[in-house]
């Protein structure tokens, strides 16, 4: 295969085998795809190596650490997963390099600003709408919960009310 | 548990290490898919929200839609338990906090250009926002977490809870017509997209050939197809019990004396009643708690017994989730009591000896739960009857 950043998978034929590997965790594992709450236990796993007694001392943290560690767990090892296959896609299409992307009218301390912001909301949301986009709007959407459609709803609208005040950091 | 495609009970016990094995070849496939359809890069993604490119939706979208037809057809050939699989995979329905947090996820990804999945990506691939966006996204989750400390927000982060809720459970149609429907929605979405790209994408139009995107739509649509077809076929029925298994009073108090470490018995009363008297070794688990036990994933070495009021018509839905055998007490707790902590009545003379062994037992054992004595049985009938055996040892667990 020739290496060409620019180049990417027909849409259409990504989403369906992005839907295949979706499919596959469903028939293989009984479980979906998900991506926040790796992150939730990487976290607490963080707090807990510096103050483990303030993990104990709090129910909604402590919740993860029922197998022992934080990181024993599906959607963590899930995480180690994407990070492989990120890496290794990134690098067999010409796209691994370390950059910042960002619009041509915003400085890089910005735009890693806005990168950290965004992050923490998204953590944030996440844990109160028990997912984010894979979650929630891939693995409970495929699967016909309703409350996964109330989420994609929600989520794109929230985007959209946005959309207006951010495109000047891309354009 | 039913026996379908694969057990899902990959991640408990022995299989744990495969199933984790199996986990990151998966997240392998799932992370290699974002990057080459462009979900590292933020340009693509946030295009979506500036209009200029529908890539987010057709992706997204397209692996719903085919994820979903591809669940229904599997299960319409009983390959697939796809409520089982559903309940264990996706998440109860908190209402209000989801469409809350749904709300803010949403405005975290166009300011972020990235969402929890796709950012991780984008590290990997050496973008140093996206490792900004997974910094942020820990840091957010923690401080969630420290905010679920205070009570209000722990309250509305537990309010309006629905449970499992399925589109096809609130519209009253087969799975396969929700799915059918969706098909459709979906490709009438592309096309909008499409058209939208048309008029905002301008000169940076990424080329769409139109002959993979026809293919795409074809397959889709005739797998939809398919699922409505399999609405007529006879269900692979198994055995569909009408309602959940049930225990007996006696069996559940056998199995307590005999082999306690076997069972797990959750007491899903009311707390005050639940505190003033339950099953010997039960847990107290009102319904609205039942969430933070996380049934579905606990090991399920043991058998789960439900104890409700009287019978249950049907599980909580997290007790549903349980992997291992869940199994109701039947008449509830008022049959508990009916039969462990009331005396027995005599037996009139002559009774046979089958009766005087369950009088025995049901002696033994409202002895032990109560710590009364019981007079003693009428004398064993002539004809030799086997000598009962010692069911119900009490030893110190009266009360």
């Amino acid at each position: 295969m020739t290496r060409d950043p620019s180049k990417f998978w027909n849409p259409y034929l990504a989403g369906m085998a992005l839907g295949l590997v979706l499919l596959s965790s469903y028939v293989i594992m009984g479980k979906g795809l998900g991506a926040s709450g790796a992150w939730f236990r990487v976290g607490v796993a963080t707090v807990q190596a510096v103050a483990p007694g303030h993990v104990q001392a709090n129910p909604a943290l402590s919740g993860v650490t029922e197998a022992g560690s934080p990181l024993d767990d599906w959607l963590v090892f899930l995480m180690v997963g994407v990070v492989l296959g990120g890496l290794v896609a990134a690098y067999t299409s010409g796209r691994l390099g370390i950059e910042v992307l960002k619009g041509p009218h915003i400085s890089v301390a910005g735009r890693l600003a806005m990168a950290l912001a965004g992050g923490a909301l998204m953590g944030l949301g996440a844990k109160f709408a028990r997912g984010c986009a894979s979650g929630q709007a891939l693995t409970g959407g495929a699967l016909m919960s309703s409350g996964a459609w109330a989420f994609m709803g929600v989520f794109f609208g929230g985007g959209y009310a946005l959309a207006y005040f951010v495109r000047r950091a891309w354009r | 548990m039913s026996t379908y495609l694969f057990p899902f009970t990959s991640l408990v016990a022995e299989q744990r290490q495969l199933g984790l094995v199996v986990a990151v070849l998966i997240g392998f496939g799932f992370g290699f898919v974002l990057e080459r359809a462009g979900f590292g890069r933020a340009q693509k993604l946030v295009g979506q929200f500036l209009l200029s490119e529908m890539t987010v939706l057709k992706v997204m979208f397209g692996a719903v839609v085919t994820a979903m037809v591809g669940a229904v057809v599997l299960s319409g050939f009983g390959l697939f338990d796809l409520r089982a699989v559903a309940d264990t995979s996706t998440s109860p329905t908190w209402l209000w906090p989801m469409v809350v947090g749904g709300f803010v996820v949403g405005m975290g990804f166009v300011i972020s250009s990235y969402c929890p999945g796709t950012s991780v990506v984008a590290m990997a691939s050496g973008k140093i926002d996206g490792l900004f966006t997974v910094l942020g996204v820990i840091l957010g989750s923690v401080a969630a977490g420290e905010l679920l400390a205070i009570p209000a927000v722990a309250r509305f982060n537990d309010s309006s809870y629905l449970g499992h809720v399925y589109l096809y459970d609130l519209l009253g149609v087969p799975p396969a017509v929700v799915a059918g429907a969706v098909v459709l929605v979906a490709v009438a979405a592309f096309m909008g997209a499409e058209k939208l790209e048309f008029i905002f994408g301008g000169d940076d139009l990424p080329d769409s050939p139109s002959r993979p995107r026809r293919a795409v739509f074809a397959s889709l649509v005739a797998l939809g197809a398919i699922g409505l077809v399999t609405i007529a076929f006879p269900r692979p029925t198994t055995a569909a019990p009408a309602g959940p298994a049930t225990i007996s009073a006696e069996t559940l108090a056998r199995r307590l004396f005999d082999e306690p470490w076997t069972l797990r018995v959750l007491d899903v009363r009311a707390k005050e009643a639940c505190f003033a008297s339950r099953v010997l070794g039960s847990e107290c688990a009102p319904v609205e708690t039942l969430k933070e036990l996380a049934l579905a994933d606990v090991a399920a070495a043991r058998d789960l017994v439900v104890v409700g009021e009287g019978d249950l018509a049907a599980l909580p839905p997290e007790v549903a989730g349980y992997h291992g055998k869940v199994l109701v007490l039947q008449q509830g707790f008022q049959g508990w009591k009916d039969y462990a902590l009331t005396p027995p009545a005599p037996l009139p003379a002559g009774a046979s000896a089958a009766e005087v062994e369950a009088w025995k037992v049901r002696a033994g054992v409202a002895a032990a739960m109560t710590g009364v004595k019981q007079a003693p049985p009428p004398a064993a009938p002539a004809g030799g009857a086997a000598p009962a055996k010692r069911k119900a040892g009490g030893g110190g667990c009266s009360g």
